[in-house]
């Protein structure tokens, strides 16, 4: 698997770009996108095969998908997440960002950003989780009742009308990435976002039942990658379709899956307990901004709420 | 301590001391015995409120939080169903193994099993987050899943338990009948005794059956309640956790099950013993032959516990150490692990090690000791589990159990021992029949009882229902139809994008075109479209012939539709900027067009459980049923063949005993 020329040459191309994307445009990032969404135009693939062209970002036709196409997922997908610990400078903008598109009280988090320091002689950095929608999800294995289930397209979900809250899931994920709902919820799902299949409808809320970070199912089905993908103001996260062997960071930028991971020694986290998770890390090297703890880090700390501006300390 | 209100019984022969004996022990309550049992109502009515309070505002009234999401609910559950390993043992291993002095003691452990059952069984249900969803479990249930086993052996384990109970409780009930019939108890009762007596009198034909029925239950309850305790382990064994994910969990918490179902039937007995004044049939000795079997069980207690946490200590896995600092450092775990090994291990040891000093106080302190230690050793096992995740989390979790939970744990105690007290209320809880077969002068009781029941010749025909179950084959089939199209552009600048083999190569070429003439020097970025947004293949710069070409990369998959959908778009000259031609091209790698869509295997995440889980849960099954059944076809023998000198006794005066000899 020696990398030709021409491959060496697009890669550092392609390194090169997301450097400059990283950087230098931050500021203007999110303007930017949103700037694009209304002017651009791409083609889209149907379902059925034919090419369309759509503004980027439109929404596809709003059928809700019938319970056995949720329980099977998107047809031909093979969602996967790539994390690139070495842009991640713990500023939280994923968990707010999920916290918000899917109500998420303020007691529990979905995406969770832990500092992780592998030995005391190595540096620290920062570690998003989210769930790992493993391949052998051992949640999925214990569950007596089929609420939670593994979808073709990868996902891991849970139906929150059948889960009986037994909490064997939660103490099966060696990941703990399942929250419970221990109290009654403030506002009623059903009544939030209407017509939205359950399980992936991203709105869990019922008392007595296990959530978990769903990769905003509702998103993909629209041709949109999940919350925390695109508010990702370093774009420090991947999301894409393995079996497209592609992924994409929240610039827009498209690198492909399989070159991405081993030109930069990609691994999955906690791998050897065999449950082949669905997210990839790339290794915290060649950081440009402080490790957590040194002079100028931030936080890991959620951002505040709207209303305060923030930069980079 | 007298709990009733009659004189003791005077001497009489042997077998029918016995009888007066043991029958005493159903007289009505006295003050004391009263007092008993309005506060554990009191008990239990106030976790009653507490579980209402619970189920109203939901888990939150607990402790349990998303890292430590059980606590002592699941210790209660684990403590309960191990408790109920006192019937296996004692009854049918004893039983099984034809020792004598088991008889006085049998009818206490199989009562154990039961009410430990029913409480230990509720206590899952109490911790579920959905109670009002209890049924998904058999509308959804999936067999890969430990708590499905868990719910077929408890099941199964119940189930045989009474069964057990009540096949050895038969003959008892006729005296039972007769004698509250003598006493001149409400009708209503006598028919209750006499109903479930079968019209059990001893007769040849009956016997046979009898210890036929008891033989087959004694011999099938054992790997019933081993399997039970296995499977309760392995709901821990099977996840990934520290502490839990163990080899030896099964056997590890069997020896737990019937190390404290020991100590809590010798306990009991002392209860009953004082209550009921039964010194005469539960004597030192049978303490001290339990005492024994304790002292083996606390041996291997305490070889499981060093093998257990010596071989992970010595290992030392990262997060194997991070739970053994927290189970046995300075934490307040630590300090209750300590106190465990020592009250709950090394102190019984010394207490039970020499048979000369085993004194009735050393056994039952022994006991109690080991009753307190063993549950506090299964919360030990969970809790410190729960806090030690793979990930450590930024907050320190600790968890306390809530008032609720204290509430409904004592509740549970309460229920228990109130059960207890009420079965030995209605029924004999020391065997009449089998103690009276143990007679000294080797008398042996003729059960004459009073005639009973009302012998239907209902002939009752077990029958194997065979479930067959359905599979659905799914299919997947798609075929796309596939049209390259071109998006209209504005006037002026047109790109016609094609596939074409140059010198062996494929390439993407891409002609760029002005009113009908090519285009030269035009920069043209050529794209393949990805789920979410355009994968870059390269640039070029077209000719003087208009076209501009990459090559493309032949790994490159083409994700659903089995075409890939490539873009070329003009990034310079500005004025033609954004202009775009697409196409529809042959891929290479072809998901999953063209090879049937994988399907879900039958793994044990998928939602169709492997054929081998379900084989052997259904052979076990059979297996284990199919005795039931045949013991119920003995006690369906038993009242057929009973004499039928019925109705007769319900009205005139009863026949005299008989005296066999």
């Amino acid at each position: 698997m020696s990398m030709g020329r021409r491959e060496f040459l697009r890669t550092g191309l392609l390194a090169t770009g997301a450097a400059a994307g990283g950087v230098a445009v931050k500021e203007r990032l999110v303007a930017d996108r949103e700037e694009a969404a209304e002017k651009k135009m791409t083609v889209a693939l149907t379902p059925d095969g034919q090419l369309v062209a759509v503004p980027v970002g439109a929404p596809a036709p709003p059928r809700p998908p019938t319970p056995a196409e949720v329980r099977r997922g998107i047809p031909g997908r093979k969602w996967v997440m790539v994390i690139d610990l070495a842009k991640c400078d713990g500023c939280g903008e994923c968990v707010s960002a999920c916290r918000k598109a899917h109500f998420i009280p303020t007691d529990r988090e979905w995406i969770r950003l832990y500092k992780k320091q592998d030995s005391p002689e190595t540096a620290p950095y920062w570690f998003p989780k989210p769930c790992f929608h493993c391949d052998d999800p051992p949640c999925t294995k214990v569950c007596p009742v089929g609420a939670t289930f593994k979808r073709e397209d990868g996902l891991v979900l849970i139906d929150n009308l059948r889960c009986i809250g037994c909490r064997f899931c939660m103490a099966a994920c060696p990941f703990s990435a399942r929250v419970f709902n221990w109290s009654r919820p403030s506002e009623d799902p059903t009544e939030t976002r209407p017509g939205a299949a359950e399980p992936e409808a991203g709105l869990p809320r019922r008392v007595g039942t296990v959530e978990k970070c769903d990769f905003c199912p509702d998103n993909l089905r629209q041709g949109k990658m999940p919350h925390c993908v695109m508010s990702c103001d370093m774009a420090a996260m991947y999301f894409g379709d393995e079996n497209e062997d592609a992924v994409t960071d929240s610039a827009g930028e498209t690198l492909r899956l399989a070159q991405l991971l081993r030109d930069r020694a990609g691994y999955r986290h906690l791998d050897d307990l065999g449950t082949s998770p669905r997210v990839y890390y790339l290794p915290p090297s060649n950081r440009r901004f402080p490790a957590p703890g040194e002079a100028g880090a931030r936080t890991g700390k959620e951002p505040a709420p709207p209303g305060e501006t923030r930069g980079l300390e | 301590m007298a709990w009733s209100n009659r004189a003791a019984p005077q001497a009489l022969p042997y077998a029918q001391q016995v009888e007066r004996d043991l029958l005493f022990t159903l007289e009505p309550l006295g003050t004391r015995g009263r007092t008993w049992i309005t506060a554990l109502l009191g008990v239990c009515g106030f976790a009653l409120f507490a579980y209402i309070t619970q189920l109203v505002n939901g888990l939150r009234e607990t402790g349990m939080r998303d890292f430590v999401s059980w606590g002592v609910y699941m210790t209660n559950f684990i403590f309960f169903i191990g408790i109920s390993h006192a019937g296996t043992l004692i009854s049918a291993i004893l039983r099984v193994t034809n020792a004598e002095w088991r008889r006085p003691i049998t009818r206490m452990a199989e009562a154990i099993t039961v009410f430990a059952l029913m409480v230990g069984a509720s206590m899952v249900i109490i911790d579920m987050g959905r109670p009002d969803r209890l049924l998904n479990v058999i509308q959804y249930g999936r067999f890969q899943s430990p708590i499905l086993w868990d719910l077929c052996s408890i099941t199964t384990y119940l189930t045989g338990s009474f069964l057990y109970l009540y096949v050895a409780m038969i003959p008892d009930m006729s005296i039972v009948a007769r004698n509250a019939q003598q006493r001149g108890r409400p009708a209503w009762l006598v028919r209750f005794y006499r109903t479930l007596s079968l019209g059990y009198q001893n007769t040849p034909a009956q016997e046979r059956r009898l210890n036929r029925a008891l033989g087959a239950m004694a011999v099938i309850i054992i790997p019933v309640a081993v399997s039970v305790h296995t499977v309760v382990s392995w709901v821990f064994g099977m996840t990934l956790r520290p502490g839990w994910h163990s080899t030896i969990f099964g056997p590890y918490f069997v020896i737990g099950a019937i190390f404290s179902g020991t100590a809590a039937i010798i306990t009991a007995m002392q209860l009953f013993r004082k209550a009921y004044h039964l010194e005469k049939y539960l004597t030192l000795d049978h303490f001290r032959k339990l005492a024994t079997l304790l002292l083996a069980l606390t041996l291997l207690y305490t070889y499981f516990t060093l093998s257990e946490y010596l071989t992970t200590w010595y290992g030392g896995t990262t997060v194997e150490v991070r739970l053994l600092t927290l189970l046995m450092g300075g934490s307040p775990y630590g300090m209750a692990f300590w106190f465990w090994a020592v009250t709950g291990l090394f102190i019984p040891l010394g207490l039970l090690l020499i048979p000369s000093k085993r004194s009735l106080g050393a056994i039952i302190t022994a006991s109690v000791l080991i009753n307190i230690g063993m549950w506090l050793k299964r919360y030990l096992i969970l809790v410190p589990t729960l806090e030690t995740p793979y990930i450590p989390p930024t907050a320190v979790l600790h968890y306390h159990p809530t008032w609720i939970e204290m509430a409904i744990t004592a509740g549970a105690f309460a229920a228990f021992m109130l059960l207890f007290t009420m079965f030995s209320r209605v029924f004999p809880i020391v065997s009449i029949w089998e103690t009276a077969e143990d007679a000294p002068e080797a008398e042996k009781i003729a059960v004459k009882a009073a005639p009973t029941g009302f012998a239907r010749p209902a002939f009752v025909r077990l029958r194997t229902l065979i479930v067959v179950g359905s599979a659905a084959a799914l299919g997947v089939g798609a075929a796309a139809r596939l049209h390259a199209q071109q998006t209209p552009t504005e006037p002026g600048a047109r790109v016609e994008l094609v596939k074409e083999i140059i010198a062996g190569e494929e390439r993407l070429v891409a002609t760029v075109t002005v009113a009908g003439q090519p285009l030269k020097g035009a920069r043209v970025a050529f794209s393949v479209q990805r789920a979410f947004s355009p994968l870059t293949l390269g640039e070029d710069t077209t000719l003087a012939d208009g076209r501009a070409s990459v090559a493309i990369d032949s790994t490159l998959p083409t994700g659903v539709s089995g075409k890939l959908a490539v873009v070329a778009t003009i990034v310079s000259p500005d004025k033609f900027a954004d202009v775009q031609g697409q196409a529809l091209v042959p891929g290479y790698r072809i998901y999953p067009a063209g090879t049937p869509a994988p399907g879900v295997p039958r793994a044990l995440w998928s939602s169709r459980p492997p054929l081998l889980i379900v084989g052997t849960i259904a052979f076990l099954a059979t297996i284990v049923w199919t005795t039931y059944s045949f013991v119920v076809s003995q006690l369906v023998a038993i009242k057929r063949n009973a004499p039928a000198e019925l109705e007769l006794a319900l009205r005139g005066p009863l026949p005299r005993r008989d005296r066999a000899g």
